[in-house]
């Protein structure tokens, strides 16, 4: 069938076939601008043409209405060749009857074509006044004189007709477009008011389908094929209203044409050589079924788009086609053989992916591929339905009714004649040859023919659809369409019993649907697993296969249980297994979170954790087995905590709320803001929170991806197990415990259950609760204050246990240094307290139940004797620790201040000697009693002139007690004999908290120059009366008492100078060789009056200078205070006043 | 009228799911969870639009022989997915377009609820009558 434009032409029919050859050929050569109505956009095109003698039953189907565009000449053309006479005798009458004939059918696309001979002898010199032109012009075209036009006939001037020629072109090209503008909107409103009708009685959509369709291919022709698609996408849409919507009423009687049953089942056929075949048939009565009906409209449709290239659209269009003319035969009630649908499915989609492969174009690949997915995966669920109708899945067989069926359908598949296939395809430049190499693809009806034609074939043919499918998916990145493509294909691999291909596609989906929760498939995808795992014989993957089943919440008890003893019985078997394969490292890791949930972790360590003590953690664990299970070992490992840890938690107990605070550091940083108006009232609150960094914006995590496979096993050198724990299914408690080893903040990491040789390994701890193991030393002190010695002084031993974890029997030892003794406190009600006996050099305080980081306080007393000496000397001890954490002594220095002092002192009188002890009280409250002296040395005695008191005597701090005692040395024991006397001073003395208890104060004195040697008197003169501002004769005696060495003494008068004056030489030297006593006078005047004390006489050795070279001054030394003697030292003189006031 | 409506959550996990046939369950599962691809895709062609002209219908995912799947997602990344028997003819895409309206609208309502955890699965009676009522069409 052809499809050109008619030019019917009358006139002078011979002359235009002349021509006619010329003009078709010519037409197609050049373009013409079509200037089309409403504004549409011009365009060029290419005209064809078919020419056809004028007939009259043509415009009268025309004027009813019954006209197909097509068929419709768009032109006439009026031919005539005539000179002026004989266009006035015939042609102009000729000419004017067409005219009205045309116009009474309300043609008004014609034209007048007058062909000239022109006769170049006649010509040459006459210039005819008008020719027949301008008269046909005149006559006929006064409106439109575009519509008549010579052209000088080529067949007799073959050079200068060529112009004139030409020029008839352009006008044929322009009337045809002209006329297609008007033609296309009257057939339009044709269309529109058939279409309105539908509805009547008698309305036959074949009849309507083929005037629209004629509208179609006329816009095919004119290069439009959008719009001609618009004609089919109408047609389509309409047909399928009819057939879905309205159902069949006696109405529609044309509906039971198409109700044809079906007896093939081809496919649609992009490549198909005749365009028009199928359309002829539809033409025919009773010659074509639905689905032909609907495969020739989806391949115009094709076509069309194919035109467009918009490739990707057909493919996007399949499934729609598809799925409605499937729709569509149901709803005829078409009965048909079972697997014939599936079959024209196949085919179609095949023949649709064959066409997109070949015509890929790059710029829009990913679109088609994005469309091509699911019909390669359609493609592929047809061949396995039809595989299945047909016994040719794996491991079946096929019998002969099926056998018989696979001959039915193969018929009814058709066939596409060999010599038209690629014709229609390879015509157009733009395809690709993908490879050379590449055999040419064999159509998709054979394809399905091998395939159903054994089952080797078919395994092959299904494993590449659905390889295909899984792969173009994956290229457009439908994952999960994929996925779900791969488990279908896995399904097949376990029915080849090729289980260890299966894997792969399961696992993968296991994966996908693990990761975003979808539980009850991934548990459904495990069931599969298990099933390949036991087919492979791979006892490892099928043990934790049968785990993660048996934890599956969402299946049945029975399976769980099955799959739980079915996992107890293969864990037995696998340690010999896995110690086969050494080479699989880390096979053994399961995901702790799919066979438990971790409800809390707690470490019930209060305080921080001291070195070398135990780690106590209690673990919530909700085991989601069926039934109770043995885990032979849970470990929770801790890692040191790097960064420091926000707050402080020393002192805090590692409880709940520090946990929550410790996890909160994975929250986002969020901050108050408060802004408050001018009058400090609030005028908005809000939350605020800071990005950290600008590229990666605020996440929420609150939902974890789960993955099939711990990622990593963590640092387990530090951990905290338990061993050999019943876990029942629900929640369970179970202490784990470790060493404390290294000291630091510790946070716990990772779980690992291991039961048999499987370990099972968190991915994520819930909680990572922190704790810190430390160390402190111990330490000990002595606390005291001022001590006193000689009376009981407390004493305080602080020990601070640190981390140190005591013994029991633990004890520290304190040694004394001399003199120093020392006890635990008694009270004072305690008999023992005044008991002396108790201090001891050596002291060990035991340290009962003593626990780390304890601190106690020991009261200690101390007792020191007081020592002898003279001075407020203090006294220095010290008190060496041994304890048990240190193996070098401690040595404490200690002081203690004396309690009271003694001293003593010589007096003479005359050449009686007394001794004076004095005894100062310091820092003590204390009672004297018993004071005695002793004196060992013979000759010499000692006299007590104290008054005996039966009372002890009470010194405190500012208070001195005096003790005096005569020494009376026999008089043959001279100096020389005993240059000292040692005297002992002894006193018993008593605290006041101790009243009781006497201890004994010894002091020991030494005496020296004891013997008066000189006696000095002095006398005034007059004695009786003195008067002030009188001159007094005082005499000076000194006497020698004793034989001594000191010969040249020096006196001097030490005088008062307000109250005495010395008249003369107050001082001098006298030589008492060889004298016993010497006598000197002077002269003194008293300067005040009443009784004044004499003035005191000095005494003093005097060496005189010069005699020797060695010293060459004088010398004075004093003498000791025993030696010299002062008869008149405290002697008054009443001085009164003088007579002679007056004067 | 509807054979399925899934909600699932903004991490693709399923919060709601409930089949008219329990049998066919697993399948339409499957298929939910594959027509996520199809919903990320458009998703990613609607971000690319402006938030306040953000469509939460997101129309026809895709169909298979029996079944249309319909998808909506909402402005927290909530995705409705509705799986409708293909053969209904009369359903109409508004009809699709105000199921999915009403679902949102239960929806909001049950997650409303304070005891509701915002990404677990959603369990509520109430709920599950009101989306039983949406499911046979009748609201």
């Amino acid at each position: 069938m052809q499809i050109k434009p008619i030019i019917s032409y009358s006139g002078s029919c011979p002359l235009f076939r002349s021509l006619e050859a010329q003009i078709l050929n010519a037409i197609p050569l050049d373009t013409c601008e079509w200037r089309r109505t409403f504004h549409r956009p011009t365009k060029h095109v290419r005209l064809d043409a078919q020419t056809q003698q004028f007939d009259i039953k043509a415009l009268e189907k025309y004027k009813q209405g019954e006209w197909s565009i097509l068929e419709h000449p768009i032109l006439y053309i009026f031919v005539t060749e005539c000179n002026f006479d004989s266009y006035k005798a015939t042609i102009r009458e000729e000419i004017h009857a067409w005219l009205k004939l045309l116009t009474s059918y309300g043609v008004s696309d014609w034209m007048i074509l007058l062909v000239e001979t022109l006769d170049m002898r006649k010509t040459k010199n006459i210039l005819p006044r008008t020719t027949v032109l301008d008269k046909i012009r005149l006559d006929f075209c006064s409106k439109n004189d575009d519509r008549c036009i010579s052209v000088l006939s080529p067949a007799k001037f073959e050079q200068k007709s060529t112009e004139s020629f030409r020029c008839l072109l352009q006008r044929i090209r322009f009337l045809m477009l002209t006329s297609y503008n008007r033609n296309i909107a009257q057939y339009q409103e044709l269309i529109r008011s058939k279409r309105e009708k539908r509805n009547h009685d008698g309305w036959d959509f074949r009849q309507y389908f083929f005037m629209q369709e004629d509208l179609a291919l006329v816009y095919e022709k004119l290069e439009l094929p959008t719009e001609a698609l618009i004609q089919y996408d109408e047609l389509d849409a309409m047909f399928s209203q009819f057939i879905t919507h309205t159902g069949f009423s006696d109405k529609q009687k044309w509906l039971t044409y198409f109700q044809m049953p079906l007896r093939s089942f081809h496919g649609i056929c992009l490549s198909r050589a005749d365009k028009f075949e199928v359309r002829n048939k539809i033409r025919e009565e009773g010659g074509i079924s639905i689905l032909e009906f609907r495969n020739y409209l989806f391949e115009r449709q094709a076509h069309l788009l194919y035109q467009c290239n918009d490739i990707p659209e057909i493919a996007k269009r399949l499934l729609n086609f598809l799925f409605s003319t499937l729709r569509e035969v149901e709803f005829i009630k078409l009965d048909c053989q079972e697997g014939a649908l599936w079959c024209w499915e196949f085919v179609c989609a095949l023949e649709v992916l064959q066409m997109c492969e070949l015509a890929m174009d790059p710029r829009n690949e990913v679109t088609c591929f994005q469309h091509c997915a699911p019909i390669w995966n359609l493609a592929k669920d047809k061949l396995y339905a039809l595989g299945k109708l047909c016994g040719l899945l794996p491991g079946c067989k096929p019998t002969s009714e099926q056998l018989h069926i696979v001959v039915q359908l193969s018929s009814a598949i058709g066939d596409v004649p060999a010599d038209q296939q690629q014709q229609f395809l390879n015509a157009t430049p733009q395809l690709r040859e993908r490879s050379p190499n590449r055999k040419p693809k064999k159509s998709a009806a054979e394809q399905l023919k091998e395939a159903l034609g054994s089952n080797e074939a078919f395994k092959k043919l299904y494993l590449e659809l659905a390889e295909l499918a899984i792969s173009t998916y994956k290229h457009v990145s439908q994952l999960r369409f994929a996925r779900l493509a791969g488990l279908d294909l896995g399904n097949f691999y376990c029915a080849l019993n090729e289980p260890h291909k299966a894997v792969g596609f399961f696992t993968d989906l296991l994966r996908e649907l693990k990761a975003e929760n979808w539980h009850s498939l991934s548990s459904q995808t495990l069931l599969e697993l298990a099933n390949c795992y036991r087919k492979m014989g791979d006892s490892l993957a099928y043990t934790k296969i049968c785990s993660s089943i048996s934890c599956c919440a969402e299946l049945e008890i029975l399976v769980r249980t099955f799959y739980f003893d079915e996992f107890l019985k293969s864990l037995k078997t696998l340690k010999t297994t896995l110690s086969a394969q050494p080479s699989m490292e880390n096979a053994n890791y399961c995901v702790l979170e799919d066979h438990f949930r971790i409800l809390d972790i707690e470490v019930l360590n209060k305080k921080p954790i001291i070195q070398d003590d135990f780690v106590m953690l209690q673990l919530k664990v909700e085991s989601l087995y069926p039934r109770e299970i043995l885990a032979e070992s849970i470990k929770l490992c801790y890692e040191i905590q790097t960064e420091p840890a926000q707050a402080s938690l020393q002192d805090v107990p590692l409880s709940k709320t520090t946990l929550l605070a410790k996890s909160s550091l994975s929250y986002i940083n969020a901050s108050l803001q408060l802004s408050y108006k001018q009058d400090n009232t609030l005028a908005s609150a809000s939350v605020a929170c800071e990005t950290p960094k600008k590229s990666q914006p605020v996440r929420r995590t609150n939902s974890t991806k789960r993955k099939l496979l711990p990622s990593v096993q963590a640092d387990f050198t530090n951990f905290v197990q338990a061993e050999n724990v019943i876990l029942q299914p629900g929640p369970n408690t179970i202490e784990l415990k470790a060493k404390a080893t290294r000291v630091g903040r510790w946070q716990f990491e990772q779980i690992c259950i291991i039961m048999s040789s499987l370990e099972f390994l968190s991915e994520q701890l819930p909680y990572t609760p922190s704790f810190e193991i430390c160390t402190k030393p111990a330490t000990a002190v002595l606390d005291f204050k001022t001590l006193v010695a000689g009376i009981i002084q407390p004493i305080t031993l602080k020990v601070a246990g640190g981390s140190f974890i005591f013994p029991p029997d633990a004890k520290i030892t304190l040694k004394c240094s001399k003199n120093l003794r020392i006890r635990s406190a008694l009270d004072k009600k305690n008999p023992e307290f005044d008991d002396d006996a108790t201090f001891g050099t050596l002291l060990q305080v035991p340290l009962l139940e003593f626990k780390s980081f304890e601190e106690r306080n020991i009261p200690l007393q101390v007792l020191t004797d007081m020592p002898g000496r003279k001075g407020t000397k203090h006294h220095e001890h010290y008190i060496s620790l041994c304890c048990p954490w240190s193996r070098t002594e401690l040595q404490i220095p200690i002081e203690f201040k004396p309690a009271m002092e003694a001293s003593c002192r010589l007096h003479t009188c005359g050449t009686q000697k007394f001794l004076q002890v004095i005894m100062k009280g310091l820092d003590a409250n204390l009672f004297l009693q018993d004071a005695k002296v002793k004196c060992d040395v013979p000759g010499v005695r000692l006299i007590d002139m104290n008054p005996p008191s039966p009372e002890p005597i009470n010194i405190y701090k500012p208070l001195t007690v005096t003790y005096l005692y005569e020494i009376q040395v026999e008089p043959l024991k001279t100096e020389q004999e005993l240059p000292i006397v040692k005297v002992h001073f002894v006193i018993k003395y008593a605290h006041e908290a101790q009243p009781k208890v006497w201890r004994n104060f010894g002091c020991a004195f030494d005496l020296v120059d004891y013997t008066t040697l000189f006696k000095v008197q002095a006398q005034l003169e007059p004695n009786e009366l003195c008067r002030v501002r009188s001159v007094c004769n005082m005499n000076l005696k000194i006497t020698k008492v004793q034989e001594n060495p000191y010969n040249d003494l020096m006196y001097e008068v030490l005088n008062d100078q307000n109250l005495w004056a010395v008249c003369g030489r107050s001082a001098g030297v006298v030589s008492m060789q060889d004298v016993d006593s010497h006598s000197i006078s002077l002269d003194v005047m008293p300067l005040s009056t009443g009784f004044l004390p004499m003035p005191s006489i000095r005494l003093s050795k005097y060496t005189a200078g010069g005699k020797n070279k060695n010293d060459a001054h004088s010398k004075v030394y004093p003498f000791p205070p025993g030696q010299v003697y002062n008869s008149t030292k405290s002697v008054q003189i009443h001085v009164i006043a003088s007579v002679n006031v007056e004067q | 009228m509807a054979f399925c409506i899934a909600i699932i959550g903004k991490d693709n996990a399923p919060l709601y799911l409930v089949t008219s046939d329990v049998e066919k369950e697993l399948d339409l599962q499957y298929r939910v969870h594959a027509a996520l691809d199809v919903v990320e895709e458009k998703c990613q062609l609607l971000g690319k639009g402006a938030p306040e002209t953000k469509e939460l219908y997101l129309g026809l995912l895709y169909s298979t022989e029996t079944h249309k799947i319909y998808g909506f997602v909402t402005n927290s990344k909530i995705k409705f997915i509705i799986v409708i028997d293909s053969s209904n003819v009369a359903l109409r895409e508004n009809e699709v377009r105000a199921m999915f309206r009403n679902l949102h609208i239960l929806w909001n309502d049950a997650v409303c609820n304070p005891f509701y955890i915002p990404g677990e699965q959603l369990n509520s009676k109430k709920f599950d009558r009101a989306v039983q009522k949406l499911m046979s069409g009748n609201v």
